[in-house]
């Protein structure tokens, strides 16, 4: 299986290549930049797949309260409520999730990148006084990151912006899930340190893209607002729905049902003003 | 079950989680089906082989896309 894969990774790499190359040589861009214009042009490329999800997301605010009521009938039992969930998702035709599809086609330029960069000097017969800098505080996109101090500032920015990417992405209110998405980050890093510098700032344009689309689509969606409960007091006008104008009570057709303990509407004790005599 | 058939299936489950320790941690995010698609392929190469196993899972992967409504869908 690995032998067939390795053509298939070469082809990869040489397309990356062309790519990387075709940014640096007809745009004037350095290595660095034309990596982040690369990561750039993938992920405008996938805005088409994303656009479903807003609206999907629209959708989503209409049916909140009785997903809501789903969530709060197995809360005990996260199985069910996650089949339940589902099958309700289906039959108002929503999802909230993303789907694995777009996240698996950015896996082939992720590996095209790697084999790349790991390759870097020998490919691209770049001589050592090249500049393959990002910002000045990258020497080197081709070599480890943590070679440079620089590369643990890349290192740090990596993890707030994975973890605010993560904060984006989920849709699960699971805590225990939200916890262990905003940690791995956190977990990774130390084999993130191991990659090429490119490659991290690849993750770090692709994870600031997603920051920057989460934005744009919560102002999109925009927020529902609660809905607003009128507390009834004693001393509250009765509501005049327009059916009677005269102030009468009008008679419900079913008598209703003796209202529970906590449903019982509280009694106001009034004083009883205390009439002196003189 | 024997070797011959368990191996393979083995390779695949193992190359699943290979997936979900690297790429899939490291871009985390929720499926919309139930079971999740990397959790389908295990189960369908587990139960189908690696064969069919791989082409069920390939398949699920398709049909997780925006334009599909996702929902609960177990391996048969």
């Amino acid at each position: 299986m690995i032998v067939y894969a390795v053509p298939v990774i070469s082809q990869l790499e040489t397309v990356m290549r062309h790519v990387l190359n075709w940014f640096h040589s007809n745009l004037g861009l350095t290595w660095a930049w034309s990596i982040v214009a690369t990561t750039v042009v993938v992920r405008m490329l996938l805005v088409p797949l994303t656009i479903r999800q807003i609206h999907s997301m629209q959708n989503l605010q209409k049916h909140a309260p009785q997903m809501k009521e789903i969530q709060k009938k197995y809360k005990h039992d996260r199985q069910k409520q996650n089949e339940e969930l589902m099958k309700f998702y289906r039959e108002n035709k929503i999802n909230p999730a993303a789907s694995c599809l777009p996240m698996l086609l950015q896996l082939p330029v992720f590996i095209a990148l790697y084999y790349t960069l790991r390759n870097f000097q020998s490919h691209f017969h770049v001589g050592p006084h090249a500049d393959l800098s990002f910002l000045h505080f990258i020497p080197s996109i081709a070599a480890h990151t943590t070679t440079h101090w620089g590369g643990y500032v890349l290192l740090f920015v990596y993890v707030a912006s994975q973890m605010a990417s993560s904060f984006f992405m989920m849709t699960t209110t699971d805590k225990t899930q939200r916890t262990l998405f905003m940690i791995t980050p956190l977990v990774f890093v130390f084999i993130i340190a191991r990659f090429p510098a490119g490659l991290v700032l690849y993750w770090v344009t692709t994870n600031l893209w997603t920051v920057g689309q989460g934005l744009i689509t919560r102002r999109l969606v925009g927020k529902t607002p609660a809905p607003v409960v009128e507390k009834r007091s004693s001393r509250t006008p009765p509501k005049d729905d327009g059916s009677s104008g005269n102030g009468a009570k009008q008679e419900s057709p079913q008598p209703k049902p003796a209202p529970s303990a906590s449903q019982r509407p509280r009694q106001v004790r009034r004083k009883k003003k205390r009439t002196s005599r003189r | 079950m024997n070797a011959v058939t368990r191996v393979p299936r083995l390779v695949g489950v193992g190359a699943v989680w290979l997936y979900r320790l690297t790429f899939g941690a490291l871009f985390p995010t929720t499926c919309k089906y139930h079971p999740s698609c990397s959790e389908y392929a295990v189960q369908a190469l587990r139960r189908h082989g690696l064969v069919r196993g791989s082409l069920l899972a390939g398949w699920r992967l398709l049909r997780c896309n925006p334009w599909s409504h996702g929902g609960f869908d177990p391996v048969r």
